[in-house]
């Protein structure tokens, strides 16, 4: 066995060291952001930040074309045809977009999405993904029903929820239907209080304010999250205790929030983005789901609505506490 | 002349290759061996130690999973206390991160509290579990570890049930995501390149530092079947194998026992035997060296060869084309230096030998060829210009010029031919010196430049058998029908002998009263005739008998001169069938005298 062994062994010795980087240095790659939510875009600077991570740079080795069309995704057919054209490595949908990148077979899609990439029929499962198509996908469905549960924890007295939801975002209607059966179950009466886009904000926030219900649950989404600052802020004038998606919410004043940490998901997605640029098929990379959830808790929110959090579990159960 | 040249550097390169390089390629392949023994064992103990750790921290992590969900069996069920259950619970998915879900179910076996991180809670009364593997498991064992199980066949998952250490405490049976393993996967650095992983007992990937691996839906769990395969066959010890991407990798599995896993601490070949492979590309590099050495080497060594080589073949193609006096320099300090040494006096003997052989063959033509060797290695002086006493002999053919007249040219010269090879060799066999012939003439020279005893009574020998000689052709001559006759004179004196010529036209002659006076005589001289002088008659006339014809008027000399004639013991032959008139005698020695002068330059001076 040793002589074999050796004699294997001289053969791979021999071998002179390959250049291990296939990346070639001297190009640059062109990713395509195609997203129906609007600009300023979270996502895209948490995606951002994951590629400067790997080493890329932006305008050196690495070019973004970004394309927006909020709230339609039918505008996004022109953006897809363009993508056929075009000499591009990559594109990354975010959300709802990318039900509009179904067309595209030729060119590696990422993508992030709230819902089942398998019932979409981007991929064949998420294990193999198979085609041109891979990403992350949320469980955003799973958690909607979570929230409720987590909001009538830290605030049993809630009756009547009002939920107010952007029209605009595709799969909206499915987490409606998710959070208002979890609340039957919990006897909470559910309010909807839905907009469309961000013309309609405001008066949606009217709405829900009209809507004589003691708690608000705010599905997450783009507009939500560059408006959670006016958000948190209106629920804290009209003294609802509120429960967001995501952790920014919180920050901004939100009262509770619970779901993935959208900035490791976008980091991990630059990840497959830098995998896929060195030659990895996106076939071959499973689709991603989130292993941790966060719930965060704005305690000063709670101070100011005259919540006391400490006879419920919530504060022990809290990754992070603003205090 | 260019191939055997090269033959010459291959020669040397094979030498210095076979010298230089195969040595080296020995001790290479000698180190390469022992290095590869040590490294394998050192490598064997690596492995070990990284699989092992490995496994203590699966270990570790599991057992920690079972501690911590021992916390919630400790007491015994009692009613109404779901909640305080509950908050255990959460509590404990607090504590745990791993745990995605956990189920407590009281001693009859229904589930009363679940809690879970992406799921609704509930509490209360809820499904029957008495028959769920995992809680039979963990009431006959009080742990249970659940095979691994893929959520909607991509995450890996895995249930753990701990039943407390009495019945009724009930059991909590807990949905493990094994996808936290990999951050102790990924933290297992083996080497630089190293890495551990963990398959189970299906040979399905557990957890690997590419977590994409383990989400695959176990594609690929073929190759990581094998490799568990393989790698467990060697009982613990490394082997090289293939690892999952496809190089080369040394392997070594170490099992963890209470969840059946094994882990496969791998490190691809190429770091681990960095060591020899950088030796053996080290000892690539001195034999490459060492090739390049021989050539140059090698290359050196000819061309020191070929310089003396193209030196000596110049010098020889030169001394070949007659320049003897090329010489060859060559400074080499070694045989080569002697063989141009030797070379050098090749050549200088070759030249003095040319020389002589020229020398040689410049005396053939007036000596005998054994006086001309002996002239030529004895002294060099013997032709120089000297007064010596010779005796000069003129023979001249009568009647030869009417026969000129006559007849065809090739039967003048077929006569002539016949004449000289006959005088010729007398002349040779009395070791005489032959100065000329010209025409008819013929002149003959005793004592000069050879010396010798009696020359007197050579001379006389010679005339006579050159007479007879001579007289025998002209018998077959006059039977032809020519009337050829010859006569001879002799004379003896001194006279300055030596070389003389002009432009590489060396002759041998003699110049003196004595020259004239023979060929003097020889004019007047009969058809077989001998006339002698006093000089030769006084010497001679012991031994030879001579009979005088009186005194005769000489040209040149003041008074007329006693002249004697050999004393002939044959008749002529011509008598027989010819007369031979004195009118036809005349005008012969009157050609032989007309001839004279040119025999000897000295009577035209």
């Amino acid at each position: 066995m040793d002589r074999r062994d050796f004699i294997a062994f001289l053969g791979a010795a021999m071998a002179w060291p390959s250049a291990a980087f296939a990346q070639d240095s001297a190009k640059v790659y062109r990713i395509f952001w195609v997203s129906t939510d609007s600009q300023p875009d979270p996502f895209l600077a948490g995606f951002r930040e994951g590629l400067r991570a790997r080493g890329y740079i932006e305008g050196k080795n690495v070019t973004f074309e970004l394309h927006y069309a909020p709230g339609n995704p039918q505008a996004l057919r022109e953006v897809v045809s363009e993508l056929r054209r075009g000499n591009i490595d990559l594109a990354v949908s975010s959300g709802p977009a990318t039900r509009a990148m179904t067309a595209v077979t030729d060119v590696p899609v990422l993508f992030a999405l709230s819902g089942d990439p398998v019932e979409l029929g981007i991929v064949n499962s998420l294990g193999e993904p198979g085609g041109n198509f891979t990403g992350s996908t949320f469980l955003s469905l799973e958690l909607a029903g979570k929230r409720v549960e987590l909001l009538k924890e830290a605030v049993p007295t809630v009756r009547r929820l009002a939920v107010f939801s952007n029209t605009l975002h595709p799969g909206e209607q499915s987490e409606w239907r998710a959070t208002s059966e979890a609340a039957r179950a919990l006897g909470i009466e559910t309010v909807y209080v839905p907009f469309a886009g961000k013309n309609e904000l405001d008066k949606g926030l009217a709405a829900a304010g009209d809507a004589r219900a003691d708690a608000l649950l705010v599905f997450p989404d783009v507009l939500t999250m560059v408006h959670r600052a006016k958000i948190a802020d209106f629920a804290i004038a009209h003294r609802l205790p509120s429960i967001f998606g995501w952790g920014e919410y919180c920050d901004a004043g939100g009262l509770l929030s619970y779901g993935a940490n959208q900035r490791a998901t976008y980091f991990w997605l630059a990840t497959y983005a830098d995998r896929i640029l060195r030659g990895e098929k996106p076939a071959n990379l499973p689709v991603f789901q989130p292993t941790k959830f966060e719930l965060v808790v704005n305690l000063r929110t709670a101070e100011r609505l005259g919540i006391d959090l400490d006879k419920s579990s919530i504060l022990f159960r809290a990754n992070r506490v603003i205090e | 002349m260019t191939r055997p040249r090269r033959s010459l550097f291959i020669k040397y390169f094979v030498t210095l290759f076979v010298a230089v390089v195969t040595p080296l390629m020995l001790g290479s392949a000698t180190e390469a061996w022992f290095a590869f023994r040590d490294n394998r064992l050192d490598l064997n103990e690596l492995l070990q130690v990284e699989a092992r750790s490995a496994a203590d921290r699966i270990q570790a992590f599991t057992d920690g999973i079972r501690d911590q969900l021992g916390w919630v069996v400790q007491f015994p069920w009692t009613q109404g206390e779901d909640e305080r259950r509950r908050i255990d619970g959460l509590r404990l998915l607090q504590q745990v991160p791993a745990i995605v879900s956990l189920s407590m179910v009281d001693p009859s076996g229904t589930e009363r509290v679940f809690v879970s991180r992406v799921s609704m809670n509930r509490t209360g009364r809820g499904a029957d579990l008495s028959t769920d593997p995992a809680v039979v498991g963990a009431r006959a064992n009080r742990v249970w570890y659940g095979p691994v199980h893929y959520q909607r066949d991509s995450e890996p998952y895995m249930r753990i049930a701990v039943a407390g250490n009495r019945a009724a405490a009930g059991v909590v049976v807990a949905d493990i995501n094994l996808k936290l393993i990999w951050d102790i996967i990924a933290a297992i650095k083996i080497g630089d390149t190293g890495h551990a992983l963990i398959v189970d007992d299906t040979g399905r990937l557990v957890a690997h530092p590419d977590i994409s691996l383990v989400l695959r839906s176990g594609a690929g769990a073929g190759d990581f079947d094998s490799l568990k395969s393989v790698v467990s066959a060697a009982n613990g010890s490394a082997v090289a194998t293939t690892g999952e991407d496809g190089k080369p990798v040394v392997a070594l599995s170490v099992r963890a026992p209470n969840v059946g896993w094994t882990v496969i601490a791998e490190l691809p070949v190429r770091e681990a035997f960095e060591s020899i492979r950088a030796a053996l590309w080290r000892s690539l590099v001195l034999i490459a060296i060492g090739i390049v050495f021989a050539f140059v080497l090698a290359y050196w060594r000819a061309c020191r060869m070929w310089g003396p080589i193209r030196q000596l073949e110049a010098g020889v193609e030169r001394i070949g084309m007659g320049q003897f006096d090329h010489r060859v320099t060559i400074e080499s300090g070694d045989e080569l230096q002697q063989l141009a040494i030797r070379f050098n006096q090749m050549a200088e003997e070759l030249g003095a030998s040319q020389q002589k052989s020229e020398r040689i063959n410049r005396l053939k033509q007036f000596l005998a060829p054994q006086v001309a060797e002996l002239v030529e290695h004895s002294d060099q002086r013997l032709l120089d210009a000297q007064r010596r006493e010779v005796v000069a002999i003129f023979g001249d053919l009568r009647g030869f010029t009417a026969f000129t007249a006559r007849a065809r040219p090739d039967a003048i010269l077929a006569v002539l031919r016949q004449y000289y090879e006959a005088v010729g060799a007398v002349t040779a066999r009395h070791e005489a010196t032959l100065i000329r012939f010209a025409g008819d003439g013929v002149m003959v020279l005793v004592n000069a430049p050879v010396a010798c005893a009696n020359p007197a009574h050579r001379g006389i020998r010679l005339a006579i058998d050159m007479q007879a000689a001579v007289q025998s052709l002209a018998g077959a001559w006059n039977a032809d029908g020519c009337a050829i006759g010859f006569g001879v004179g002799v004379a003896m004196g001194p006279a300055t002998v030596g070389t003389l010529g002009y432009q590489g036209r060396l002759d041998y002659t003699a110049i003196g009263n004595v020259v004239n006076l023979a060929s003097r005589l020889c004019s007047l001289a009969d058809d077989g005739q001998i006339l002698v002088d006093p000089v030769v008659t006084e010497h001679v006339r012991d031994s030879v008998a001579l009979a005088s014809i009186g005194e005769r008027a000489i040209k040149g000399y003041d008074h007329a001169l006693e002249v004697f004639a050999v004393v002939r013991k044959y008749a002529p032959i011509r008598h027989f069938d010819h007369p031979f008139h004195p009118a036809n005698v005349r005008p012969a020695a009157a050609a032989c005298a007309g001839s004279a002068p040119k025999l000897a330059p000295a009577d035209a001076g």
